[in-house]
């Protein structure tokens, strides 16, 4: 059985509805891309698995137990230790050097700051801005600022990685060189991503894709209208490049 | 850039600064309305006559009455404007970031900087100027409605004189004129530059102690008063008349930029000892907050810290009045009468300083608020990490309190200090003798019947007033505390997910 | 491309025969397609007959003839040009794709145009994926990693084509058939 799980899952923002009944399995070690046009619901998907949003109706399950019923106490415990987020921008706290803003979840759990610095430093150092430890996000690019973001997400050595939109900030090759290296970690690791983007070059860097479509998973994969869309038999007519 | 134009851009902006523009103006009329009222006790003419019969007879308050009481009077009617315009002071910080964004714009479509700097000055000249209009307004209209004398004919507050216009006419416009040049001292970072944000990465010097300097310069000032009216006495002369109250003032003044600016040097020193003794997320967080932006203490504290000044002050002189009356009671002596006169002057003083707190408070709200909002996306993803929104929350306190209980004892320190230099002092009272004779005045007459008094030697030493500090302190106290509480609040709001959402 | 100028640029490296320039070709071109020895020779002897390239010496060494060839002024001269000459961007619009979407809509239904661009969008896709895994590979060289790139690019844009075009496959079949 795969450790994360989504059943039917509902959810709303006042009269809008968001997600109307997805249902999502991401086995482990699993890449999970999550695609689909703007306001498809997929953000809203990404923040139900990761137990930041409680979802109206239906079920999100993690080894198991289910974590929507579970307080926001036990689901931020959660998030802090066996999650990891990442966003598109404004995550890094301006006023912490990278090394602080990398220590964080560590401080948070109760890591003694010498040892929590020196964890940010080495995950720094992976990430190829270990030379700016001390640096606040302010003085650095977008590129360096979500390294240090990716090097937060990872540093408690989490099991899963929630990613939205990732890149969205970051031009070609920055995006691609965090991409490429956040998915060489988690490969290394054994850790699962479930990774929100609206590219399909980025989610190219996933074992899978799912596409959203108002609110559902979008069978045809490829976000057009069903009615429209004759399901052709399997088997490609034309090699590609 | 034509004046419409000009007009058009400056109100340029969403319901924030609808606000901001009317509570500038809102602290620009309250300022006027105690200006004016200051300059009309001011404006009292003295009849002629020597020391104590030149009073004039015409009002039922000895703070008017007495031509020696009315300086102290007028400068603690100005005194009332600091805390309404340190509230105006923050009132300018609401929807900074917004606003900054904005004149960035109009820099980055072309806009010169002395343009924008223009723009600014008209926005606070303007809502100032709504403001000292609407306080003129009140005044003539107070001044009328409240002109009710007694059944002798005499009269509660001066509402038969009035400051001569152009002196009226000074407050009116200099107070907008002044608003619009600390508008644009504010803005000069964001004016020169239009990528506005720029200044968020830019290190600041860390503060230095200086401000302790200026402190010391209020007591000092406050220390010259009772020198220089012995240097003019024993040349049988009055003093300028506003010498006094202008020493008073600057003394007052100097003591409290010193007690602001110096709140930055205590938030920055708060930062470092935090950072580098403190544990934990919170208090890490908190720290580095401090450090990085240390003036965020002195604007959002400012004017509470004011009023706790004033209220240290005004715990001085009561103590000083108490001693005196304690002693003329000992040496059975005149005031008998106006103890009362006396306690309850103070008592308004000590209103004053406590509706001061208030507002300060609400100053304090704006600007906390102001600044968990500007950085809801950054909590929200902390949130959404796992950061415990309590861990979040008490970083805000340990913002809030780390530098704001260091500052309030030192403003209670520097009101103290104002007053106690002069009225600390223990005083020596008795120690002369009069003559004594009971009977009519045929047979006072003979010299013979006098009896002489010896009136023993008294010495009072004003007790420090501990218990109204410890009141003032624990007051401002509350004011921070309840104003972390409403920030909780909208941190809960501003942690929603719906931040996080990229559209 | 021509493999003639692949070839010219590899001697420019210095001499080699026949055998190091195919291996050196599948070495510096990694995701190309292979080149074979016969298509090597009979380049290298139309280099040779256009004065391009000589034969510089022979060695038999126990097996097959092995005939070193080196780069002429009038080799270096061509390659320089080759090098310098920019190409033409796209000069006109050809495309197998393109061509098959167009030629369904004239023969086939609407619904055949559709089934068409939808298979080949999922194609596109899973090739899109493999190149990508290996540019995450952790034994991946710089040489892979530009050869996919481009490839990701060019699978990318052609993705974007194939989703607009499913958008616009109506209308455009109202156009063809009024």
């Amino acid at each position: 059985m795969s450790r994360l799980q989504a059943r039917d899952v509902v959810r709303s923002y006042g009269p809008t509805p968001a997600l109307r009944g997805v249902s999502l399995d991401v086995a482990d070690g699993e890449i999970v891309a999550v695609t689909g046009p703007s306001g498809c619901g997929k953000s809203t998907l990404l923040h139900c698995l990761a137990g930041i949003l409680r979802p109206d109706e239906g079920a999100v399950r993690w080894n198991g137990e289910r974590i929507d019923t579970w307080p926001e106490a036990a689901r931020s415990r959660l998030r802090r230790t066996e999650f990891g987020v990442l966003f598109q921008f404004g995550q890094l706290v301006p006023e912490l050097t990278a090394a602080e803003n990398v220590a964080l979840p560590l401080l948070l759990a109760g890591t003694g700051r010498r040892e929590a610095g020196r964890a940010a430093g080495e995950w720094l150092d992976r990430f190829g801005v270990g030379h700016l430890a001390d640096v606040r996000p302010g003085a650095m690019s977008g590129g360096q600022q979500q390294r240090c973001a990716t090097a937060r997400a990872l540093v408690t050595g989490p099991r899963v990685i929630f990613a939205d939109e990732p890149t969205g900030a970051l031009d070609t090759l920055s995006g691609e060189e965090v991409l490429t290296q956040l998915v060489q970690l988690a490969r290394e690791q054994g850790t699962t991503i479930v990774l929100v983007t609206h590219e399909p070059r980025i989610a190219a860097y996933a074992d899978r894709e799912v596409m959203l479509r108002d609110g559902v998973v979008d069978p045809t994969g490829l976000g057009l209208d069903e009615t429209l869309v004759p399901l052709p038999a399997a088997g490609p007519g034309t090699d590609p490049r | 850039m034509r004046p419409g134009v000009a007009l058009r851009l400056a109100l340029a902006g969403n319901r924030t600064d609808t606000v901001r523009v009317v509570l500038t103006a809102l602290s620009a009329a309250l300022a006027s309305l105690a200006g004016l009222a200051a300059l009309t006790v001011l404006a009292i003419p003295t009849p002629p006559g020597g020391r104590g019969s030149n009073n004039s007879e015409q009002y039922t308050n000895a703070l008017l009455r007495e031509p020696g009481l009315r300086g102290g009077t007028a400068v603690a009617l100005l005194l009332l404007a600091v805390p309404v315009l340190a509230l105006a002071g923050q009132c300018v910080r609401l929807g900074a970031p917004a606003r900054d964004r904005r004149l960035a714009g109009f820099r980055l479509a072309g806009a010169t900087p002395g343009q924008v700097t223009g723009l600014v000055a008209v926005e606070a000249g303007l809502a100032s100027l709504l403001g000292t209009l609407a306080g003129l307004g009140t005044y003539l209209v107070g001044r009328v409605l409240l002109h009710r004398p007694d059944a002798r004919g005499l009269l509660p507050l001066p509402t038969d004189v009035l400051p001569s216009p152009p002196v009226i006419a000074a407050v009116v416009l200099g107070l907008p004129v002044l608003a619009g040049l600390v508008g644009v001292v504010l803005l000069r970072r964001v004016t020169a530059t239009p990528l506005g944000v720029v200044r968020r990465t830019r290190r600041e010097r860390a503060p230095r102690p200086w401000a302790g300097l200026l402190i010391l310069a209020g007591p000092t000032a406050f220390g010259l008063l009772a020198p220089i009216n012995r240097w003019y006495a024993d040349r049988a002369q009055d003093p300028p008349a506003l010498l006094e109250p202008a020493l008073m003032a600057g003394g007052a003044l100097a003591a409290l930029v010193g007690v602001v600016v110096g709140t930055g040097w205590l938030s920055y020193t708060a930062g470092r000892l935090l950072h580098r003794w403190g544990r934990g997320a919170a208090v890490l967080l908190a720290a580095r907050r401090l450090t990085a932006d240390p003036w965020a203490g002195s604007r959002t504290l400012a004017a509470l810290l004011a009023a706790v000044i004033v209220g240290a002050g005004a715990a001085g002189l009561r103590a000083s009045m108490i001693a005196d009356m304690a002693a003329n009671r000992a040496t059975g002596q005149g005031l008998a009468g106006g103890e009362d006169f006396y306690l309850n002057t103070m008592d308004l003083v000590d209103r004053a300083a406590q509706l001061a707190v208030a507002l300060a408070a609400g100053g304090l709200v704006v600007a906390l608020v102001e600044g968990i909002v500007a950085r809801r996306r950054t909590y929200a993803a902390l949130v959404a990490s796992g950061v415990p929104r309590s861990v979040i929350g008490r970083s805000v306190g340990w913002q809030a309190l780390a530098p704001a209980v260091p500052a309030i004892v030192l403003a209670l320190a520097s009101g103290l200090l104002l007053i106690w230099g002069v009225a600390g002092r223990p005083r020596t009272y008795g120690a002369h003798s009069f003559q004594v004779c009971t009977g009519d005045a045929v047979r006072c007459a003979d010299p013979s019947v006098l009896r002489t008094v010896w009136v023993p030697e008294v010495v009072v030493t004003p007790e420090l007033p501990w218990a109204q500090l410890a009141w003032v302190g624990a007051g401002a106290l509350v004011a921070v505390l309840v104003t972390v509480g409403v920030g909780l609040l909208f941190l809960r709001m501003s942690t929603a997910v719906e931040e996080l959402r990229t559209g | 491309m021509s493999t003639s100028h692949v070839l010219l640029g590899l001697l420019a490296a210095g001499n080699r025969h026949g055998y190091e320039l195919k291996r050196a070709h599948d070495t510096r071109l990694p995701r190309a397609k292979p080149l074979a020895f016969g298509q090597v020779y009979a380049t290298l002897g139309r280099l040779q007959r256009d004065g391009l390239v000589v034969t510089a010496g022979q060695e038999r060494e126990a097996g097959p003839d092995r005939t070193a060839y080196a780069l002429t002024d009038q080799g270096r001269a061509a390659l320089a040009g080759w090098l310098a000459a920019v190409e033409p961007p796209m000069p006109y619009v050809t495309s197998a794709l393109f061509t098959k979407v167009a030629v369904a809509l004239l023969v086939a239904d609407l619904n055949a145009a559709r089934s068409y661009l939808i298979a080949q969008a999922r194609a596109h896709t899973d090739r899109l994926r493999e190149l990508t895994a290996v540019k995450t590979a952790p034994s991946t060289t710089l040489d892979d990693v530009v050869a996919v790139d481009y490839a990701v690019a060019h699978l990318d844009a052609d993705l974007r084509w194939l989703r607009t075009t499913l958008a616009r496959v109506a209308d455009w079949h109202r156009e063809v058939h009024p």
